[in-house]
């Protein structure tokens, strides 16, 4: 047991990026405001990220550097398209709760 | 607790990370000659030993894994407990930010300044810009309907993370666990220059000779996101161009 909490391997950081990844599908699934939602996708997206540059640390492998990279950039544009896509709900219902966003449910 | 309490914890979780991040890129940097490793062969230019990061300076960076792993957990459950929207997104830059300092650890340079850059500049400039828009907090953060799904879906994750550590507890460590990586080489290149791991002319050459295509098509889809997003965004008339404003008095000709 103290030798896990003090000797630091390659399983810390990925167990790590587990609990971050659960957070993050746990603001997905309960939080009901559209912000939260998407900051909670961010969360999913950083863990994935901190995987793939553990996994390139372990190999010593400089592509899952590039890839972390490409993923920061789709994260980037998917922010922006996500972002216009809750100013644009918000100015039609001064709401972003997606509890009540059920007009194609009905 | 006030808003204010919330927003100066917040706020340490930002410190915290910033600290954090500082002292882990100071770290890998001290007590080793420069390590440039151009002309090297691969793996003589390092000295293996002295990087290790679990035998060469143990006790610190355990501690300074556990400082980030709480600054991350911490500033996530922040964006999941939070009613007031700010709170949420400092949160979740201290989150980012410890994750720079993990990835400092990693000896990942290069994408831990990225992400400082990108996460804790840019998004977060974005998610606040929303949210002065926005500005009205929840009204109630978890919502009791359909609290059995809710149930259901608290078991789902449990099991998720209880799957997720399985997999990743059962993943094959080498034995020079944490081992500084070896200097990095490219096949095509004629003049068989060596790089140091992590670094940005490594992360750059490899960008640019062997991922050239994912790395153009990056470009165009930036660029449709950025199209995308005006076209989302912008107001379909102009009567409600500014939220709440009155609509503008008749003036002969529109």
């Amino acid at each position: 047991m103290n030798d896990l909490l003090t000797h630091i391997g390659y399983g810390h950081f990925l167990v790590l990026a587990a609990v971050l990844f659960v957070m993050g599908v746990a603001g997905v699934l309960m939080r009901r405001n559209a912000l939260i939602i998407m900051m909670s996708i961010e969360l999913m997206l950083n863990a994935a990220n901190l995987t793939v540059l553990t996994f390139a640390r372990m190999h010593g492998d400089v592509s899952g550097h590039t890839f972390a990279l490409i993923v920061i950039a789709v994260a980037a544009a998917e922010v922006a398209v996500g972002l216009a896509i809750v100013v644009a709900l918000f100015r039609g219902r001064r709401h972003v709760d997606v509890d009540r966003l059920n007009t194609l449910k009905h | 607790m006030s808003g204010r309490v919330l927003a100066a914890i917040a706020a340490l979780f930002l410190v915290l990370g910033l600290v954090a991040a500082g002292t882990a890129a100071a770290q890998p940097a001290g007590g080793d000659a420069p390590s440039v490793t151009i002309q090297a062969t691969p793996g003589a230019g390092v000295s293996t030993a002295s990087r290790d990061i679990a035998t060469g300076s143990g006790a610190g960076m355990a501690i300074l894994f556990w400082a980030l792993a709480l600054g991350t957990v911490g500033g996530a459950a922040f964006v999941l407990t939070r009613r007031n929207l700010i709170a949420a997104v400092m949160g979740m830059v201290g989150t980012f930010l410890a994750l720079a300092g993990l990835y400092m650890m990693l000896y990942a340079s290069f994408l831990a300044v990225i992400q400082m850059l990108v996460y804790a500049g840019a998004i977060m400039v974005l998610f606040v810009f929303v949210i002065m828009v926005l500005n009205r907090p929840e009204d109630e953060p978890w919502g009791m309907v359909g609290l059995p799904g809710k149930a259901l879906a608290g078991l789902a994750m449990l099991y998720l993370l209880v799957r997720l550590v399985m997999l990743v507890w059962s993943v094959n460590v080498p034995d020079t666990a944490l081992v500084a990586p070896a200097a990095v080489a490219f096949p095509g290149d004629a003049a068989h220059t060596v790089y140091e791991f992590g670094s940005t002319a490594a992360v750059g050459t490899s960008l640019f000779s062997d991922y050239l295509f994912p790395f153009e098509a990056i470009s165009i889809l930036l660029l449709i996101a950025v199209v995308g997003a005006i076209a989302v965004a912008r107001p379909l008339n102009d009567a409600d161009e500014l939220p709440g404003a009155q609509p503008p008095a008749p003036t002969g000709g529109h």
